[in-house]
């Protein structure tokens, strides 16, 4: 018969202390969840606050409206002629190009 | 290479072998699925399906997509080069996110202290919010034809196109159309972007009635939140002044916009010339015509901003009256797709008729069901606005990159338990 000297060292702990484990732990796992849950809000904060500036942008403007920009007015008056008619036909329009039906470019 | 122009730029995004980890983060923000590789394996973007909107460079965690297209030096040499004048073209979202590259909080208005060190350096500017006032001259009165049209039976002086009518401004969705939804052209706006009418204005009202030089020399730089404006401005079609000017008598062939410095290219420029722009004199230029700009204009760096600019216009056209709030609130904010109705009561007949009006905020998330329907033929909108980008503009591939940057959590978020 084999004989052993190990005796197995003794792991008290007490059914108060467990619990006051497992509370740590679950505090642990909690904090970690909830700085992820932050993480995933604040990932696009920075999209907030860039659109929080343009729209600042607009709120401080005299005017709001494209129609009411007059240096614009202006140019179409000097030079475009209206919206749509011939002059912006040919600079201000453009086509689309359907790329399933377009040949390969080497 | 399937599916490019001529001279078209191809690859602009490329993946950076040594920093890839494989994560797959570019891959849940991808929108045309272009990424290969399996998880652990080096990406790679399959460039027949890329359309260079640059969401995988701001967002992988590792900076592993780079934007391949540098053109910082040649725009210098342009600058200290007497006999061209430069021209700065700048988008609504720079003037919102350049300043976080000297050390800004996001949002940061800066425009004054873009136009004083756009100014030192030697820039001319035409402020593309000018030609984002323009682009709703145009793109709105394309709708309100068309509303006319087939609401009031009106007859057009040129043949008009379907409703719904889908915004042309995002160069990533419009190649993205071009690439994937062929069938839905018909519908999109014949407008140009703001960049390119900008490119164009610049060259022939530029040259002529404001700056009085030749277009030749002329070189417009547009500045851009953007990486799929490099690809737009490559794009055969914009010779649109050359042409303009060779019909009256002028030689030359030369592009509409010169070349594209993203956000991030600017920052590196004003680097390089050692200005720091928190430091930099500011200017208003408020006696540069080419530099003045309505609410409307500036909000088309926002989702939504497109249609609530539009809506503006298009609403003081039909019912001779202006808005009463102005800020539209229902196609603010980032949710995925925005869907709202207005009244309108037109002036000349009396008649009275709903529009309806959707915003695709992304295209990656939402765009699927509101395109099929307008596929079908059978959407119940009559204008919807589509951005590539997951917040407009302002989260364009060309903005900074953000620290909080965290594309590998969408990969996971399935798992979270809430």
């Amino acid at each position: 018969m084999a004989h052993y000297d190990y005796e197995e060292k003794k792991l008290s702990v007490s059914r108060r202390e467990f619990l006051g484990l497992l509370g740590v732990g679950a505090a642990v796992i909690w904090m970690g969840a909830y700085v992820t849950t932050d993480l995933v809000k604040n990932r696009k904060k920075y999209i907030r606050m860039r659109a929080q500036g343009l729209y600042k942008d607009d709120g401080q403007s005299v005017i709001r409206q494209s129609h009411n920009n007059k240096a614009l007015m202006d140019m179409y008056a000097q030079f475009a002629g209206k919206p749509l008619s011939t002059v912006p036909q040919e600079l201000f329009h453009t086509k689309y190009v359907d790329r399933i039906n377009l040949g390969g470019v080497i | 290479m399937m599916g490019l122009q001529e001279n078209e730029f191809r690859g602009i995004i490329q993946i950076d072998k040594k920093a890839c980890k494989g994560c797959d983060g570019c891959k849940s923000v991808c929108p045309t699925g272009a990424i290969e590789g399996k998880y652990g394996a080096n990406h790679t973007i399959n460039q027949e399906k890329c359309i260079d909107c640059g969401q995988c460079l701001i967002n992988c965690p590792f900076g592993a997509p780079i934007d391949t297209i540098d053109m910082v030096d040649q725009v210098m040499a342009r600058l200290i080069d007497k006999s061209t004048t430069v021209v700065a073209t700048i988008a609504p979202s720079v003037r919102v996110a350049i300043g976080e590259e000297f050390g800004m909080e996001p949002g940061t208005l800066a425009t004054a202290k873009l136009y004083g060190a756009l100014k030192q350096v030697g820039f001319k500017i035409l402020d593309t919010n000018f030609t984002a006032d323009m682009t709703i001259m145009e793109e709105g009165t394309e709708l309100v034809e068309k509303l006319r049209h087939y609401f009031l039976g009106e007859d057009t002086v040129t043949p008009v196109g379907p409703l719904p009518q889908l915004t042309s401004c995002c160069p990533g969705w419009v190649h993205y159309a071009e690439l994937n939804n062929p069938g839905v052209l018909k519908h999109m706006s014949s407008a140009k972007s703001p960049m390119m009418m900008a490119g164009a204005l610049a060259k022939t009202y530029g040259a002529q009635n404001i700056w009085g030089v030749d277009p030749q020399q002329i070189y417009v730089v547009g500045i851009m939140p953007c990486t799929a404006k490099k690809f737009e401005a490559s794009r055969p079609e914009f010779y649109n002044a050359a042409q303009y000017w060779g019909k009256r008598g002028r030689t030359g062939n030369y592009p509409d916009i010169d070349t594209v410095l993203t956000t991030r290219d600017l920052a590196r420029l004003l680097k390089k010339l050692n200005i720091d722009l928190q430091a930099v004199a500011e200017i208003t230029d408020a006696d540069n015509p080419l530099a003045q700009y309505s609410g409307a204009g500036t909000i088309f760096g926002n989702t939504g901003g497109v249609m609530e600019a539009a809506l503006r216009t298009a609403y003081f056209v039909i019912t001779g009256q202006e808005l009463p709030i102005l800020s539209f609130e229902p196609v603010r904010g980032l949710n995925g797709v925005k869907k709202t109705d207005i009244s309108l009561h037109d002036a000349q007949t009396g008649k009275d008729f709903i529009l309806k009006v959707a915003v695709v905020n992304g295209i990656k998330e939402n765009l699927t069901s509101v395109i099929e329907e307008v596929e079908a033929g059978n959407s119940p909108y009559h204008f919807i606005e589509i951005m590539n980008c997951p917040g407009g503009c302002v989260n364009g591939g060309g903005q900074p990159t953000n620290p909080m940057g965290t594309a590998w959590i969408d990969k996971y978020k399935a798992l979270l338990p809430w």
